[in-house]
């Protein structure tokens, strides 16, 4: 098999989901790159995790309120899924989506919004912007609960628009104003949520999403152009046919599985980084009827994104999942799993609990001389721990041709973690390195260890936590 | 004239025990309950993978007296070698006293069992992980049978096996499969006054019923969510007459079945304040009147993760509730007329 197709296989697994092992970028690439994209956007075609097994080793989950259960749930699934873009695509709507249990104070809510995602992430994006308006955790995170008809409170209004559909403005022009904000607001008063159960004696219980007629305001409403008595559902429709719609999901989906683009508040200004790939995804937007499945289609398939290798920064989720899913630890129950999730808070993203409703900064913001030690710390460890299964899979690969040069251990490696690129520079600094301990004699203890080593002299470089 | 089918018992809500706490009065993610000497109770907690401060084992009344708890939890991340920790937890399974009064708690991860004295006091451990005779992987089942002997639902070797107090193997019954006698991932076991076993068979959802030779005898139960139909069984009990008491865990309810095996009734739960409960509420006032606006309190009546079951000589039901942290008692009932006024 082509070493390219293995690179290319590598790229879409590190996109379209988490990274895969060696053996299952082979068993893929066997498939075919196109057979593989249409596996990865039938999700559904693979089984879901065995919850009744999880939940019985992991008691907790049955009711999985806390916060940290629920990022342990997360790191699970997303280290042993089988429907690797059902939980990608989830991450990336948590990252657009916000809300956080720093408010919420209830886990389990913010997941069911989450399952929300899991379940309608690659469709409709009118669909899915109608679920979101109707989820309590959001509408609690937003205010809207406390939007009333003769009281108005624009939270939800003006972050639907400025965050979650259309962004401020393109092209250097402001996408709805000041006006559009109230006039959305308006129209979304009555959604609102059922009053909770506290939390003592027994444990919280989720909120229910009612819509209350009696506290919306049935006036006229005009937005963006159009009049009328407009409800939710109504703004939705409009929100969803705009062109800055579709140039605001474009763009977020280029950033999140193409290439770092500038921070979305410069989106106004800045034009996209590919205009080219831009207009492929707002035209399928358009053709599809806004279905999200559909843009990814056109995206994994296009050059844009096969030429868009390590063009973006892992974000710490990505830099965890992906090494985890090498090494293949946490492959079943064990005890710990909240300190393996806790890495991803410590590398700067605490998921289902984000520092504000825009999210996280991506790309070079993800780094800092805090979270680089952090990430690089944990990778090593990660590879040089000779007892996980992945580890060994790829000491047996490297040694399975014989005694080796140190250049030939070093491209090997490169590879069986993803097939990687080093700079010209590192890579020979590598082989260097490698080469003094000598010769490098496979099924010796030694030789473990030096291609342990070789791993983790890997994971520490710059390449590697790019994706 | 209206008919109405006799069901053979009546399960009536007595009252429920238990809070969500770490430590002190109250349970974490409760998984498993014996009686003990009068009108005490040991609870084993599993809480939170992440909290083992929560994972313990309470001692209390059946009128919710807190009397105190005992073993401590610890994780696998810095706590160096967990068998080290001698009567530690990490993942508890189950519970059961033996003859004198001395505690046996199982642990799954750690593969063994420690044992404790009626107040706490830990004495012993043993259990060796494998799957050869007298080795163990996941256990998560215990029953003392009527000499004295710990019967040990060895989980993940799909297979019961029989030892001394002491640990030494004695035998073994069961097989992975699904015909008659074999297993899949069994969890809750118990013994009947004729000393015939009990086994719920959870990942077959049956109860299979053995004499105490481990000679099949009877199975009861298929996948499903209808009247006698099961979704991953977790405990099962039974009562002075026969009666069959099991926690259908999937299905959130717990389901009674005649000796013979057949359906006779079932209740999806009917918690109340506990106790302790209200102590809490009391404490923290808002809490009432929050409770008063909020909707779909009906909700707390549930079972919400029912995982284990004990039925005690004085008719009393008690089901444990991990999701909840708390025990629903119930009384049985017996609905013939026995005497007194219309």
């Amino acid at each position: 098999m082509a070493n390219n197709d293995i690179a290319l296989m590598a790229h879409l697994m590190r996109r379209a989901g988490f990274g895969a092992s060696y053996e299952e970028l082979e068993r893929r690439a066997a498939a075919g790159y196109e057979a593989t994209v249409e596996d990865l956007l039938n999700p559904g075609n693979h089984p879901s995790l065995e919850m009744d097994v999880l939940e019985r080793r992991f008691v907790d989950w049955r009711e999985m309120n806390a916060l940290e259960v629920n990022q342990a749930y997360w790191t699970y699934a997303m280290i042993n899924t089988q429907r690797p873009l059902e939980e990608k695509i989830a991450l990336f709507w948590h990252g657009i989506f916000c809300t956080g249990n720093s408010k919420c104070e209830h886990g389990r809510q913010i997941k069911l919004q989450i399952d929300m995602f899991r379940e309608h992430g690659l469709s409709s994006f009118r669909d899915l912007l109608l679920g979101l308006s109707s989820d309590p955790s959001m509408i609690f995170y937003l205010d809207n609960c406390m939007s009333h008809k003769d009281a108005i409170n624009e939270n939800w209004g003006r972050e639907l628009l400025e965050l979650f559909s259309m962004g401020v403005g393109m092209d250097g022009e402001s996408n709805y104003s000041e006006d559009d904000v109230k006039e959305c607001a308006r129209a979304f008063t009555g959604w609102t949520i059922t009053n909770a159960i506290p939390r003592y004696p027994y444990g919280r219980y989720e909120a229910g999403f009612i819509y209350n007629p009696s506290d919306h305001d049935e006036e006229n409403k005009t937005f963006l152009g159009e009049t009328g008595n407009f409800n939710g559902d109504d703004i939705i429709d409009i929100i969803a046919r705009q062109p800055s719609t579709a140039r605001f999901i474009s763009r977020h989906i280029y950033n999140f599985f193409v290439a770092d683009d500038v921070q979305v508040p410069a989106w106004q200004s800045t034009p996209p980084r590919d205009e080219e790939a831009i207009k492929l995804l707002e035209d399928e937007y358009f053709r599809s009827g806004y279905n999200i499945g559909s843009m990814l289609r056109v995206l994994f398939n296009s050059d844009s994104f096969k030429n868009a290798r390590f063009a973006k920064v892992k974000s710490p989720a990505e830099a965890v999942i992906g090494t985890m899913r090498v090494v293949k630890d946490y492959t079943s129950p064990k005890p710990g799993l909240h300190n393996l999730a806790s890495n991803i808070r410590y590398m700067g993203q605490d998921l289902m609990n984000p520092p504000t409703v825009e999210g996280w900064h991506t790309g070079g913001e993800w780094i800092d001389s805090g979270t680089l030690v952090e990430r690089i710390n944990f990778a090593a460890d990660q590879v040089g721990n000779l007892e996980l299964p992945g580890v060994q899979d790829m000491v047996a690969r490297v040694g399975s041709d014989g005694p080796a040069t140190a250049e030939q251990v070093v491209d090997r490696c490169l590879e069986l973690l993803g097939a990687y690129e080093l700079a010209d520079d590192t890579r020979a600094q590598l082989i260097d390195h490698v080469g003094r301990g000598g010769d490098l004699v496979p099924g010796t203890p030694e030789f473990s260890l030096r291609v342990g080593q070789t791993l983790q002299l890997i994971v520490s470089t710059q390449e590697y936590q790019f994706a | 004239m209206t008919t109405t089918r006799f069901t053979g018992i009546t399960l009536q809500p007595s009252h429920t025990i238990g809070r969500a706490e770490f430590s002190g009065p109250g349970f974490r993610n409760p998984v498993a309950m014996v009686r003990g000497e009068d009108d005490t109770m040991y609870v084993v907690s599993r809480s939170y993978d992440y909290r083992p401060d929560g994972k313990r084992i309470t001692i209390c009344t059946l009128d919710e007296e807190y009397i105190g708890e005992f073993a401590r939890g610890v994780t696998t991340a810095g706590e160096g070698d967990p068998s080290d920790a001698d009567g530690s937890l990490i993942w508890p399974t189950a519970i059961a006293l033996d003859s004198e009064g001395n505690v046996f708690v199982a642990d799954e991860w750690l593969n063994r069992i420690s044992i404790y004295e009626g107040d706490g006091a830990y004495t012993s451990k043993w259990g060796t992980q494998g799957s050869g005779d007298g080795e163990i992987s996941s256990p998560s089942g215990l029953a003392f049978d009527q000499d004295d002997n710990l019967l040990l639902v060895d989980c993940d070797n799909h297979r019961i096996q029989k030892f001394t107090r002491d640990g030494q193997y004695i035998s073994q019954f069961g097989s992975k499969g699904d015909g008659d006698g074999e297993f899949n991932m069994p969890w809750g076991i118990t013994v009947d006054r004729n000393g015939d076993i009990f086994i719920a068979d959870w990942r077959n959802d049956r109860i299979q019923k053995f004499d105490r030779n481990g000679n099949f005898l009877m199975k009861f139960g298929t996948s499903g969510s209808g009247d006698g139909e099961l979704d991953r069984p977790t405990g099962v009990a039974v009562d002075k007459d026969g009666n069959v008491y099991v926690t259908d865990w999937g299905n959130d309810r717990l389901q009674v079945f005649s000796a013979e095996g057949e359906y006779m009734t079932q209740t999806n739960g009917d918690g109340s304040l506990s106790k302790w409960g209200k102590e809490k509420l009391d404490a923290n006032s808002e809490m009432w009147q929050e409770r008063d606006i909020a909707q779909g309190l009906e909700r707390e009546r549930l079972f919400w993760g029912p995982i284990a079951v004990t039925v005690d000589d004085d008719d009393n039901v008690f089901v444990v509730e991990s999701a909840r942290s708390r025990i629903q008692i119930f009384r049985r009932q017996v609905p013939v007329f026995f005497g007194g006024r219309l």
